[in-house]
């Protein structure tokens, strides 16, 4: 296992002692979960893309029903699980259980349970946001803000449903369950990113302090948190890559389908589905992070998130830097980096703007108080990330 | 010199926003209603009934007029045929933005294909109160989410690290319970802070998008001329830059000015302010009887986006200048309000206009053609009309509380000046205006927006002076 002797699992006697004969494989409700959040993440992918291409919705959109689809996946899955280890589990199972309102089930099903039931709730309340006040024109509206909130605790009971089990497992069940704590790590990050869309999806931002101030405040804690709780050496290196990778997917499996702007006026005709952009140049922070934390293994939480956070952001600094000429070159024009793909209201005589770096900070020195911000936001996003990460890392229920 | 102020009363279209329009679409004949959408983004129903031809299909698209670059439409929505109507269409089209809009439609058939597009004006007329039910189930909702969240906050602290099948000590006991006061205090600050904002959205989404007719300042000088001065509002600032403010002449008139008196609703008239250099709108009133005058004013803008300002004034005896030109109006009885309909309006000359109706119910935002018939003095139909300002006739549909207020022409409720601006498809409107040799009959496509007593103004003019037909109706549920 390639887990790091650096990094001490706090209840290694549990483990020992009670996994072996209790998790012995990959229960059936992590699967689930990890098909819900893949579902509910490739569904808002779709639903950015096919708002930019296609423009106009119905609640059920393909796009719309993998997002949902998520919620009452999850919803299932964990009213069984906390029904079943209420009254049919076996001890063993309800003693790895928590209870709430007379139910006993696992901490994560009960989180993600939440989460499934907070994205129901917003379909109702959303359908009459519109009804109200009009289609959809800003994505952060009250009822899209529950379904974001639910999406989010919905991966995150996902994440510690998986943590649980993987903490009370050993050998082969527990790398297994790693892998599927970084896989779904990755997605969250996907999730942050569409969060943070309209600066980290904006290459022009590249050379602006508001795109590292995104990128600060959402990365770090993800990387640090999921890293941590699943104790490899590499883990914020193999979640960074995972998410590049699925991401890239995203970008180049989406435009193979055919996609026509149904919303006026149109200036970019639509041929295909719109990809979201490169992703963002994450690797090589996420890389230096490792390199940190590994270095620091006996320091304590704030020198790694002093240095691991500057680490990071003057990696990120330095390499997106000088990406974003290469972006804003007709060299990115191309479905590998995706900077000729426009929405349908992007006209001709603007697409210039989507190749020229903007200036968000309007003075130099709003720019530099913005990455002193960018700077604090990351160590503080490290620093969360640590403690997120010690606490999923002594989860056995 | 008299002043008076009466500060104005904003209504968006008054009361009647439904779109109908009459038009060719190369060989086919057609009868347009558009639904726009209360809110805008909304989606708009168009329906459509084909009155001449055999039509297998229509394909519609909107197209938001913003006097600028248009791109291109989007991908064409194929109309669904009304079950058991095969010449009755229905179908759906987004309107993102305020502001004018043009349906495209394309036509096949078995006289091949013909196209014609349809302005429809959009803008948002009313929010949606919570129904009760909804407000209970999402209140539910909340608390069961709230109440859902601070327990899992508890069993977190108190149980999530407990080793399985270990009781959780007093410390992680204590520790649940400092988590679910947290969280509670969480979960409360949360449901301020998004009610704060809720309230926030709601409001700021009202201010911007909510359209209310620009403020108009009426006021008289003791003489004979009526000034009006149009401001503008929020609604109309902030779309400034997206499409033109500029009026534009509809039937030759930068406004048309309806004044009625009410409560009576007998005395009409239709008169045509000219704009002064101070953008104020100026009009000599004609010979007129004291009291209380609604005043209706007809403005279209740049992209064809029509507007009514809605004031009300109180004048004295106006000895006035005679009316001329294409100004009209007429001192008739007062308002029948006992719901009879009448269907014969007697002219001074001893000719009458005849509302040719088949006795049948009308429905609310059902489409009916009203049909007026003119006949001479002899009771024969009259040979002689001529167009009215380009129109084989006018007409104004108000409701007794004068709620609802239309200018319907004979291809329908759509000023001219909107449709030549969209008229770029080939379609042309049904104007019927011919200058020579007018039927007798002009015909209205027009669906009472709600139930109630209405007066119909019809006005047709015959051997260069403009009558007005006075009818009464009444409409019910």
């Amino acid at each position: 296992m390639a887990e790091s002797a650096r990094i001490p699992i706090v209840a290694p006697s549990v483990s020992r002692e009670w996994s072996s004969a209790n998790v012995s494989a990959i229960p059936w409700y992590v699967w689930s979960s990890v098909l819900a959040v893949t579902s509910t993440t490739v569904g808002l992918y779709w639903d950015i893309s096919w708002h930019i291409g296609i423009g106009r919705d119905t609640f059920w959109t393909p796009a719309h029903l993998a997002i949902q689809f998520g919620a009452v996946l999850t919803g299932l899955s964990c009213a069984y699980l906390i029904l079943h280890t209420t009254f049919a589990g076996d001890p063993a199972v309800k003693e790895a259980s928590v209870k709430m309102w007379g139910f006993r089930g696992p901490l994560g099903a009960f989180i993600a349970a939440w989460g499934g039931f907070c994205m129901l709730t917003s379909a109702p309340f959303d359908n009459w946001w519109h009804d109200s006040f009009g289609l959809d024109v800003k994505i952060l509206s009250p009822p899209h803000v529950v379904l974001i909130v639910g999406i989010f605790v919905m991966g995150l009971g996902g994440i510690i449903l998986t943590t649980g089990r993987m903490n009370l497992a050993t050998g082969e069940t527990r790398e297994k369950l790693s892998w599927f704590l970084l896989y779904s790590g990755s997605l969250l990050l996907c999730l942050l990113f569409m969060l943070s869309y309209e600066y980290v999806g904006d290459q022009t931002l590249m050379h602006s302090a508001i795109y590292y101030r995104a990128l600060g405040m959402v990365a770090p804690v993800v990387l640090v948190g999921i890293g941590r709780a699943s104790g490899r050496r590499w883990a914020a290196t193999i979640l960074a890559a995972t998410y590049t990778g699925l991401w890239l997917a995203g970008n180049w499996i989406f435009p193979l389908f055919p996609a026509h702007a149904k919303l006026g006026p149109v200036f970019t005709p639509i041929t295909h589905m719109v990809p979201l952009g490169f992703p963002v140049l994450l690797l090589p922070g996420a890389i230096a992070l490792d390199f940190v934390f590994n270095w620091l293994a006996d320091r304590g939480g704030f020198w790694k998130s002093a240095i691991g956070g500057s680490v990071f952001m003057v990696t990120s600094v330095a390499v997106n830097w000088p990406f974003a000429y290469f972006m804003m070159s007709p060299h990115a024009r191309n479905w590998v980096f995706a900077m000729n793909e426009f929405g349908y209201s992007f006209a001709p005589s603007d697409y210039h703007l989507a190749w020229e770096l903007h200036a968000y900070e309007q003075t130099r020195a709003e720019f530099w108080v913005g990455m002193v911000i960018a700077l604090v936001a990351t160590m503080i996003s490290v620093r969360l990330g640590l403690l997120w990460g010690d606490w999923m890392r002594r989860i056995c229920r | 010199m008299i002043l008076l102020f009466v500060p104005s009363v904003a209504f968006g279209h008054v009361g009647s926003p439904n779109v109908y329009f009459d038009a060719d679409a190369g060989p086919y004949h057609l009868l347009f209603t558009v639904i726009p959408p209360a809110m805008v983004p909304g989606v708009a129903l168009v329906q459509v009934r084909v009155t001449s031809g055999t039509v297998n299909s229509i394909g519609i698209a909107p197209v938001y007029v913003n006097g600028k670059d248009q791109g291109v439409p989007p991908a064409a929505d194929m109309m669904d045929p009304v079950p058991g109507d095969p010449q009755s269409f229905t179908g759906k089209v987004w309107m993102m933005e305020s502001g004018a809009w043009e349906v495209r439609a394309e036509v096949s058939g078995t006289q091949g294909v013909g196209k014609v597009a349809v302005p429809v004006p959009a803008f948002a007329r009313r929010t949606l109160p919570m129904q009760k039910a909804l407000g209970v189930l999402l209140f539910g909702l909340m608390l069961v989410l709230s109440i859902g969240i601070i327990s899992i906050a508890g069993a977190a602290a108190r149980e999530g690290v407990v080793r399985p099948g270990a009781e959780p000590l007093p410390r992680q006991r204590r520790l649940g319970k400092i988590a679910m006061a947290v969280a509670a205090a969480f979960v409360l600050a949360i449901l301020a802070l998004g009610n704060w904002w809720w309230n926030a959205q709601a409001a700021d989404l009202k201010q911007t998008m909510l359209y209310s007719a620009p403020p108009v300042r009426v006021s008289f000088d003791g003489g004979d001329l009526l000034t009006l001065r149009m401001d503008e509002n929020f609604w109309h600032k902030i779309r400034k830059e997206q499409w033109s403010m500029n009026l534009i002449p509809d039937h030759g008139h930068i406004m048309h000015l309806f004044l009625l008196r009410v409560p009576a609703m007998d005395r009409f008239y239709h008169l045509h302010p000219e704009q002064a250099n101070d953008g104020s709108f100026l009009v000599k009133l004609p010979p007129l009887s004291a009291g209380s005058y609604k005043i209706f004013a007809d403005i279209v803008r740049g992209t064809g986006f029509p507007e009514t300002m809605v004031s009300e004034i109180n004048l004295p005896d106006v000895a006035g200048v005679p009316l001329s030109g294409d100004d009209s109006g007429v001192d008739a009885s007062a308002f029948n309000s006992a719901g009879q309909t009448t269907d014969v309006s007697q002219l001074a000359d001893g000719s009458r206009i005849v509302w040719e109706h088949d006795g049948s119910a009308l429905k609310p935002n059902q489409v009916s053609w009203f049909r007026f018939r003119m006949d001479d003095a002899n009771g024969k139909p009259a040979a002689d009309l001529e167009p009215y300002m380009g129109m084989a006739g006018h007409a104004a549909f108000v409701r007794s509380d004068q709620a609802v207020f239309a200018h319907i022409h004979p291809a329908g409720s759509v000023p001219m000046a909107s449709v030549m601006i969209v008229q770029t498809g080939g379609g042309m409107a049904m104007d019927h205006n011919s200058p020579q040799a007018l039927p007798a009959e002009v015909s209205f496509p027009y669906g009472f927006p709600q139930p109630g007593d209405y007066r119909l103004f019809v006005q047709i003019k015959r051997h260069g002076r403009v009558e007005t037909g006075v009818f009464d109706t009444h409409l019910g549920n």
